[in-house]
């Protein structure tokens, strides 16, 4: 079998030339095909020759004639199929002898057949010839149940009922027939009817469901009942195309592909194997660390929180909110109200199911892929570990704490205070228009001046042997004689007070035009008249120059004045932003001049800008220089005080922000490592600060005591401090019109 | 020219390279917005928090690192292959070609997400930590109902549900479950493998609700992400002690819905028969031909016998097999596990109808307690006269054996976390327990400790054969308060007063003592005196205690301010930060302390 395909396509070979690649599918194809046939062969062989007689039988009439013509017909189908099946052969000339043949063999087959036909026509169409002898027809054969007759014959006799055998009778008979399990009464002609062989073997096939007879082919091909042959008009006058003949190409195409697909694994025919889906993934090399892919870190995600003792299906009473305390959480904001109410199930069957669970998963969920993940430190630490170590205040003592004596007089606030050089009298001067002197000592007024208006700063000239006053009240400045100190000194100061009167035509004069000098006999002093409210007057070292501030004064708001010469001048330097405050440097010739924002250092002997310190603040109220001359701290409005050291950089050192208020007044001791700063808040702090002459270590700076006492008037708290010029005291002026010392 | 211009031809620099946002990350893919989100979850990407946020606030930033990362993953390719396969499916069908699409469908392209664990968890410990979210997940899981409309699958669900049960069996075979607590929300459960805490929730055993505005595909791919996890590590889990994963089960219990203790003996069958058995036996499967054997092997060893018996269905895993356990488990037992493990050692449980059967069946095996239930399949019956607890949760009992105790459940949680028995009396059958406290809860950190946690800790300390003083009667125990901070019961405030009385009664006895030297030197006694001043100037502490009440405030308020003063901007501001937070927490204690009161008065009044 295998070889005959083999022999085909050699043959095809040599027919024609013409077939590709395509050959060898053809020839497989060709040798499924005959394969399929030849078995159909085989079994019409094996099986009697009567199967293509007997269906044709049924179909046509018994002429031979007829079948043969039938068989001609049948021919395209038939013969060429033993044709191919007996010889293989695809040469035409042959194929049409072979044909020949084939047409004979299969005449005289039927031939054969109907000869047989005969043999079993006599016990199948049994009732053809043997005719009914009852004539009744297809009545109910109850009618003649109780009647002597069955029925009539063909002469219209009566047919008589057969007597019945005794039932022992029967069964004797019945087992001494081997045939009797073939035998059937019929009741119709009432007589005993042997079923032959032939006739089980239908009623079994019937029993099967099957085609009754035992050579019908239900599948037989298909044979159209229209004759074309004979027709005088044919449907269709065209000749039996050629495709009739051949095997479908599409069909041929379509198999190709599934032999290609076949061929090439992409059609499987047995289902992939299930592979088992875990294993051992980590291995033995659960120690390597590797990598993750792309080199960022990976930031695992926070734990979800663990549950607390609110949570428990039966938590401690104290636990549970109360009505009210429920209600009250319907007014919170949505975001601060509490996500989980704490509920008491007082036995663990009556605990329902959670109805929020699967959205708190699904929230959970949305939280590891949707959130922004990002590290963060998170500091576990005592908060009292994030203060500086300081050194103990016990040490660093002497420094003001408590509070001392009062000075009780003035009417307003007082404004300002001024410690004289040998800190014996102090200065103040007050809303309410008066300057005073005070003992220190006892806190007894000395003398009172009554200006008209404000006093807005006072200030005790520097030098020991000078008492007199500079005082500050509107557009004026007084230079008052405080009549202290022995002859001599009330002799020099009167002199210098008394010459003003001469330069008073210099006025007149340009250079000088600024600001008018004049003898003042009412308090006994110089007036200097300025063209602006003026907000501060501070002594230059020696006592003999002043500067004054006029706020609003643009470029002449900073002025200096010699006394000795009645003189006074504009500074030579370009102000930018609007001057607050002024001083002198302790010991050199250096003046700072306070802007808004930052402190501008001018050298006076060469007249040019040395520094501009930036403080960062918004406001600058007062600003205060270290005795050794190389350290400034500056207070501003939003409480903020900030310590320069002028080696160091422009930028501040150290920015304290001890007040909640505005700072007023920032100022250091003279010979004390103190400095304090005073505020609206109340409050005045004294701080620590120590400056080493080694230049490589730091200034220490130490808070050291809060200093309460002052009580709040019109939003103002302490107005004003000064140290005391020796000891280490501290005076505060409040608004509420009280002068306090503090001592130590 | 505008503020952010950056001229042609130059690349982007800094967050504007180095961050974009999902759309952009979206259109880059070239994926739909659904499959990144898959993608994202799989490959556990996440946005970033970028310090300058580029395109503006309201926008979600990845790193363009993770993106490529994205960008490289098979997956991707996979996922648009399924994508292409699904529309043949589709055009088959609607072309009615039924055949092409049956044919189609048998042959899914499918993915594994091996690849993406092994490269998500590069060692088996990171995967243990990451294993919380895991856990509660598949728990959850294993309690949903299927639902067609959500896409929730009966597979999936007892895929849930087995994995599930693997990972309880073998927490409970090898005694690793530390902490237990039964939440409004379910129950908790804190396990310690390989030094990692896994903490998961497993809802209460109850119809679940299934919420409408929930994306459940969402949920549905962090499953599927978590089923692989969890297989695997159930896989490395089981081999660890010598059982073969996955588990083959009697299909008798599984289909009693015993799944737990099905796998409870599958595990103990397989892991024990390599370890004592000759490797020729094959294990799981003759467990009938075993019991058949049985008969006819008397003479073997007890070891043997006893172990043949426990792999008969019908018998019981009774004491005998706790003996092996014991025999063979002890050496590689850190200390804890060793004391779970002995926890309910001498105790046999009976779980009536009504308690949450699959839970304790969990638990009290892995404290080595013994356990049936009410039902087909339990190892012992009801009547089984060596039963010492009978956990049951009705109002009465009805019919009681005097043999054994008749608690709720909680007792069992209860005792668990307090690692001693607990005395039953206030859990017996209808008495409404004690107050169920969390064992999660550091309560000395937290500053307040409820009543019932300081009787446990008593039981605990009497467990422990140490004496410690009732609270309240403490008194004489004043000259020792070092010891009263150790036992950790009385509150610290108390501790902190008895130690102040302590240090100025030194101080009053030391001036004493030096005055007594003084007179005895002849110094005269104002001299000495005022010495004595000055010693007490300088500790300013004396001074201070001697000043009025809300002068010591006032000063203490001003050194307060004073340190502030000197701090660095940051740092002031990370410690007020910090100050907030503690009054915050001092406010809830004091909210708890006030209820407290409250009731206390209510009950007395």
């Amino acid at each position: 079998m295998k070889l005959k395909p083999e022999q085909e396509t050699v043959t095809n070979g040599e027919v024609d030339n013409k077939e590709g690649e395509e050959e060898e599918e053809d020839a497989l194809e060709t040798s499924s095909g005959s394969d399929y046939e030849e078995d159909d062969a085989d079994l019409s062989e094996d099986d009697d020759t009567l199967t293509e007689s007997g269906s044709e039988e049924s179909e046509f009439s018994e002429n031979e004639q007829e079948i043969a013509a039938t068989s001609d017909d049948d021919y395209s189908t038939d013969g060429a199929d033993h044709g191919q099946h007996d010889h293989g052969r695809t040469d035409n000339g042959r194929r049409q002898q072979k044909q020949d043949r084939g047409a004979d063999h299969s005449q005289s087959e039927q031939n054969e057949s109907d000869e047989d036909n005969q043999g079993v026509e006599e016990s199948d169409s049994s009732e053809d010839e043997v005719a009914p002898l009852n004539t009744v027809g297809e009545v109910p054969l109850e009618w003649y149940k109780d009647e002597e007759h069955i029925g009539y014959d063909i002469t219209g006799k009566k047919i008589k009922k057969k007597e019945r055998k005794d039932k022992l009778d029967s069964f004797l008979a019945s087992v001494d027939d081997s045939r009797n399990w073939r035998k059937i009464h019929d009741e119709y002609n009432d007589e005993e009817v042997v079923l032959t062989e032939h006739e089980t073997k239908l009623i079994r096939k019937l029993l099967k469901g099957q085609a009754p007879h035992a050579n019908f082919d239900p599948y037989a091909p298909y044979v159209d009942w229209f004759d074309f042959e004979d027709s005088k008009h044919p449907l269709s006058s065209a000749p039996e195309p050629k495709r009739r003949f051949l095997s479908s190409k599409w069909e041929h195409k379509k198999v190709v592909q599934y032999v290609r697909a076949i061929r090439k694994g992409l059609i499987k025919f047995d289902k992939p194997k299930e592979e088992p889906r875990v294993y051992h993934l980590w291995g033995d090399d659960s120690s390597s660390k590797e990598k993750s892919g792309h080199g960022l870190a990976y930031i695992p995600a926070p734990k979800p929180k663990l549950p607390g003792h609110e949570e428990s299906y039966n938590p401690s009473l104290e636990y549970i909110p109360t009505q009210e305390e429920i209600n009250s959480y319907q007014l919170m904001f949505e975001e601060d109200r509490p996500k989980f109410i704490p509920k008491r199930f007082t036995s663990l069957r009556s605990v329902p199911a959670y109805e929020k669970a699967v959205s708190e998963s699904f929230e959970r969920c949305l939280d590891l892929y949707l959130c922004p993940r990002a590290r963060k430190k998170r500091i576990n630490i005592d908060p009292e570990s994030l203060k500086p170590k300081l050194p103990s205040r016990k040490n660093l003592k002497p420094y003001p704490t408590t509070c001392y004596l009062e000075y009780r007089g003035h009417k307003g606030a007082v404004l300002s205070i001024s410690t004289e050089d040998s800190g014996e009298w102090i200065a103040s001067g007050s809303s309410d228009g008066t300057v005073r002197v005070w003992e220190v000592e006892t806190g007894r007024c000395l003398r009172i001046w009554e200006l008209d208006e404000a006093v807005q700063h006072v200030a005790w000239n520097p030098s020991p042997d000078l008492p007199i006053l500079a005082v500050s009240t509107g557009q004026d400045v007084f230079i008052l004689n405080t009549g202290f100190g022995n002859e001599e000194d009330q002799k020099r100061v009167k002199e210098l007070l008394h010459v003003e009167k001469n330069p008073e035509p210099d006025d007149s004069s340009n250079a000088t035009s600024i600001v008018g000098w004049a003898q003042d006999d009412k308090h006994g002093g110089v007036r200097l008249k300025h063209f602006k409210t003026v907000s501060s007057v501070e002594w230059h070292r020696r006592g003999d120059y002043f500067s004054t501030v006029m706020p609003s004064g643009e470029s002449r708001a900073i002025l200096i004045h010699q006394l000795s010469k009645k003189v006074s001048q504009i500074i030579p330097f370009k102000l930018r932003g609007l001057p607050v405050s002024s001083t002198f440097h302790p010991t050199r010739s250096v003046f700072f001049v306070s802007t808004k924002k930052n402190v501008r250092v001018y050298d006076l002997l060469k007249q040019k800008l040395v520094k501009k310190l930036e403080t960062g603040l918004r406001e600058v109220s007062s600003i205060a220089v270290h005795p050794g001359g190389d350290n400034v701290i500056v207070g501003s409005r939003e409480g903020k005080m900030c310590w320069f050291d002028m080696d160091l950089s422009s930028k501040p050192y150290r920015i304290l922000k001890c007040h909640p208020k505005d700072i007023t007044s920032v100022v250091f001791h003279r010979s004390y490592p103190l400095f304090a700063s005073c505020s609206d808040d109340c409050t005045a702090y004294v701080f620590h600060g120590m400056v080493y002459s080694d230049l490589n270590q730091n200034p220490l700076i130490v808070p050291l005591e809060i200093l309460r006492g002052h009580a709040s008037s019109n939003g103002r708290g302490v107005m004003d401090c000064k140290f005391h010029p020796r000891q280490p005291w501290l005076f505060t002026a409040g608004a509420d019109s009280v002068i306090r010392l503090f001592c130590h | 020219m505008p503020k952010h211009y950056r001229p042609p031809g130059k690349k982007k620099e800094g967050n504007a390279a180095r961050y974009i946002t999902r759309s952009q990350a979206v259109k880059h893919l070239q994926v739909t917005l659904p499959v990144f989100r898959r993608l994202c979850i799989l490959k556990g990407i996440f946005p970033r928090e970028p310090k300058k946020k580029v395109k503006g606030n309201h926008h979600t930033y990845y790193h363009t690192k993770d993106i490529l990362f994205l960008k490289h993953e098979p997956l991707l390719e996979k996922f648009r292959d399924i994508r292409a396969y699904d529309k043949k499916v589709k055009k088959a069908l609607s072309k009615k070609n039924r055949d092409l699409a049956e044919r189609l469908l048998t042959r899914k392209p499918d993915y594994t997400l091996d690849m993406l664990i092994r490269e998500r968890y590069p060692s088996f410990i990171d995967a243990l930590r990451d294993l919380d979210d895991c856990l509660t997940m598949i728990h959850l899981f294993a309690a949903l109902p299927a639902v067609e409309r959500e896409k929730i699958q009966v597979k999936r669900i007892h895929n849930c549900r087995r994995l599930s049960h693997e990972w309880q069996a073998y927490i409970s075979r090898t005694h690793k479950l530390r902490k237990t607590f039964i939440s409004v929300k379910g129950i908790y459960y804190q396990v310690e493998v390989e030094g990692q805490k896994v903490t998961w929730l497993t809802p209460h055993a109850l119809q679940q609700v299934v919420p409408e505005g929930v994306d459940y595909n969402i949920m549905l791919t962090f499953l599927e992400f978590y089923e692989t996890l969890l297989a695997f590590v159930n896989f490395k889990l089981y081999h660890s002690i010598n059982v073969k994963y996955p588990p083959i089960l009697d299909p008798r219990l599984e289909a009693l819905a015993a799944d737990l203790y099905a796998l409870a003996r599958f595990i103990d069958a397989n892991s024990k028969v390599p370890a004592l058995e000759p490797p020729s036996v094959n294990s799981s499967g003759s467990e009938q031909d075993k019991a058949h054997q049985k008969e006819s092997k008397l003479d073997e060893s007890e070891l043997r016998l006893a172990q043949l018996q426990h792999q008969l269905p019908s018998n019981e895993p009774g004491a005998l097999m706790h003996l092996i356990e014991n025999a063979s488990g002890e050496e590689e037992d850190d200390e804890e596990t060793r004391e779970c493990k002995a926890l309910f050692k001498n105790t046999k449980f009976f779980l009536s109808r009504e308690v949450p059967r699959e839970s304790l069946l969990f638990v009290i095996p892995a404290f080595g307690g013994v356990v049936s239930w009410e039902g087909e399949g339990a190892p012992f019956n009801e009547s089984d006269q060596t039963i010492t607890h009978q956990i049951v949760d009705r109002p009465t009992q009805g019919r009681r054996f005097l043999s054994r105790e008749y608690v709720q459940p909680q007792w069992v949680y209860d005792s668990i976390n307090a690692r001693i028995i607990l005395p039953v009396e206030e859990y017996l059958v209808g008495r409404v327990p004690p107050p169920h406290l969390s064992p999660f809860v550091d309560n000395e950190a937290v500053g307040y400790v409820p009543a019932y946690a300081e009787t446990i800790q008593r039981l605990q300390a009497a467990a422990r054969k140490e004496v410690l003083p009732m609270p309240g009667l403490g008194k004489e125990d004043l000259d020792d308060p070092q010891n009263l901070l150790a036992e950790g019961i009385i509150s610290r405030t108390e501790a902190i007063e008895a130690a102040q009385k302590k240090q100025k009664m030194s101080i009053l006895e030391k001036q004493y003592h030096e005055e007594l030297k003084m007179e005895l030197k002849g110094v005269q006694y104002s001299a000495g005196s005022n010495a004595n001043k000055q010693n007490s100037a300088e500790d300013t502490e004396a001074v201070e205690e001697s000043l009025p009440e809300a002068a010591v405030q006032q000063v203490a308020e001003d050194v307060a301010s004073m340190a502030k003063v000197l701090m660095p901007r940051r740092k002031r501001k990370l410690y007020e930060a910090m100050k907030i937070g503690e009054s915050r927490k001092r406010s809830q204690v004091d909210l708890l302390k006030e209820r407290k009161k409250k009731i206390e008065a209510n009950k007395s009044g």
